[in-house]
């Protein structure tokens, strides 16, 4: 069955970052150091370095993936019991960003 | 049997789901990020209990409640959610379709158990995503999108021969697709309130709709996008390829669709020009992006400053019309080669793998 009406097929598809009020949201954009799971094509950050600070990560809310370009972008919620964070990885500088608290 | 999958407060939904510290908070989704002046694009349920719903100004909302909780719209995580969603029912193996971005057909045939097999699929959905759907299943895409309406959230509702009438009686008619508008307004002011009302009057309404696999898509007034710079750039270099990439991504999304726009619209934002909006009107109608790109620049010679700061710009096109299918020119139809190449380039391999060398500027700067 051939696909018609709405093609959800991200086109360029990219993060806008706007000035936000965006619920209490901190935007960070830190480099951190990530101990990282890969299982089974899927990726399970344990836990982040940022400014010496270690924090461990019990659980991962959500996932998802932009494109940049050539880029993709997987981005994390996670939450380390007491707060919750953004964090992202880029699969071409291979580098993870805490992006913002939530 | 179709089978109606759709998505509860879907963008307000996946929020609640990135940020547990939203879930079971009223909550709406912005499409811009100033949060006293925008459009509800969608409202939590929580939201939606207090009467916000999306179309409201994100004032009235906070009237309404002034401890709302706020996020701006991040398309991305929407569209790729949607897309996951979509694969994973795929999984299934029945026929499927895209109804919106929120909203799934699937051509069950005559399945043995369909009411099970919408009960595994909200199990998956809620597994999977953390989010919830409601689904409603009859003999055709109308009548099941009807009966995906009556229990929200995380409903199903089964529309049999048995039960036609007494689901229908109790279905508002401003439900059933097509009636939330005038035409349902005009046909409410005749009498009818209730979608059993208008099967009474029309039966055929309902039942020559087998399927909507084969529908073309709504034809969109406008095309656009727009994007906020991370820091207001002043490189002029820079700027037009900002203004290309988004000529492109305008133009691709003409061409998916057929149609060709003749009106652009060029808007720049930035700490000298404030918003600078203009658009012009051409004789021939493009999907080009090229020339989309060209005819923003003609509009953006217009800004009185020489190098002003950019923050954020947007390119759209309007007065669309149909594609028009051969060119005069054989220069214009070499052209057109080249760009639907492209597009089976960026459809094969993912969008962006091919793109104007230009556009590789947008991305240099952090
Ligand atoms: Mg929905």
């Amino acid at each position: 069955m051939h696909q018609s009406g709405f093609s959800p097929k991200a086109r360029w598809d990219m993060h806008i970052p706007e000035d936000s009020d965006s619920a209490g949201e901190e935007f960070l954009n830190q480099r951190i150091d990530c101990l990282v799971l890969f299982k089974s094509g899927k990726i399970y950050p344990q836990r982040f370095t940022c400014h010496n600070k270690e924090y461990e990560i019990k659980t991962i809310n959500y996932n998802w993936q932009e494109r940049r370009g050539q880029e993709v972008i997987n981005f994390f919620s996670v939450s380390t019991g007491t707060d919750a964070y953004q964090i992202s990885f880029n699969n071409t500088s291979f580098g993870w960003r805490l992006d913002k608290v939530l | 049997m179709i089978l109606h999958i759709d998505m509860d407060a879907f963008f307000a939904s996946i929020e609640q789901a990135i940020n547990p510290r939203l879930k079971g908070k009223p909550l709406i989704v912005g499409s811009r990020g100033n949060k006293m002046r925008t459009v509800v694009c969608a409202a939590s349920y929580e939201a939606k209990r207090l009467g916000i719903g999306s179309g409201m100004s994100s004032k009235e909302a906070l009237r309404i409640c002034p401890s709302l909780e706020f996020v701006s719209a991040e398309q991305g995580k929407y569209i790729w959610t949607s897309e996951q969603i979509f694969a994973m029912l795929e999984g299934f193996g029945f026929p499927l379709n895209y109804t919106s971005i929120d909203e799934f057909q699937m051509d069950i045939g005559a399945h043995p158990e369909p009411l099970k097999l919408a009960e595994d699929l909200q199990k998956q959905i809620y597994a999977n995503f953390n989010i919830t759907a409601s689904i409603g299943i009859a003999k055709n895409w109308l009548l099941a999108k009807t009966a995906s309406k009556v229990k929200k959230p995380n409903g199903v509702t089964l529309i049999t021969n048995a039960n036609l009438k007494e689901v229908l009686s109790r279905t508002p008619l401003g439900k059933v697709c097509g009636m939330a508008g005038k035409t349902g307004a005009i046909l409410s002011t005749r009498g009818m309130q209730t979608a059993w009302d208008l099967y009474l009057k029309m039966p055929e309404f309902f039942e020559e709709n087998p399927g909507k696999f084969n529908e073309e898509p709504e034809k969109p007034k406008s095309i656009g996008h727009s994007y906020t710079l991370p820091r207001p750039l002043e490189n002029p270099m820079v700027i037009q390829a900002w203004i290309r990439l988004l000529s492109e991504m305008v133009g691709e999304r003409l061409r998916h669709r057929n149609i060709s726009t003749k009106t652009i619209h060029l808007w720049l934002n930035g700490p000298e020009i404030g918003n600078f909006g203009a658009q012009k009107t051409f004789a021939l109608a493009t999907s080009d992006s090229f020339e989309i790109y060209s005819r923003s620049l003609k509009i953006a010679s217009q800004v009185p400053q020489k190098r002003p700061k950019i923050r954020a710009l947007g390119v759209t096109a309007s007065q669309l019309i149909p594609q028009e299918g051969l060119s005069l020119f054989l220069k214009q139809n070499q052209r057109e080669g080249l760009i639907k190449a492209l597009d089976r380039i960026n459809s094969r391999f993912g969008d962006g793998s091919i793109y104007p060398a230009q556009v590789d500027l947008t991305r240099r700067v952090k």
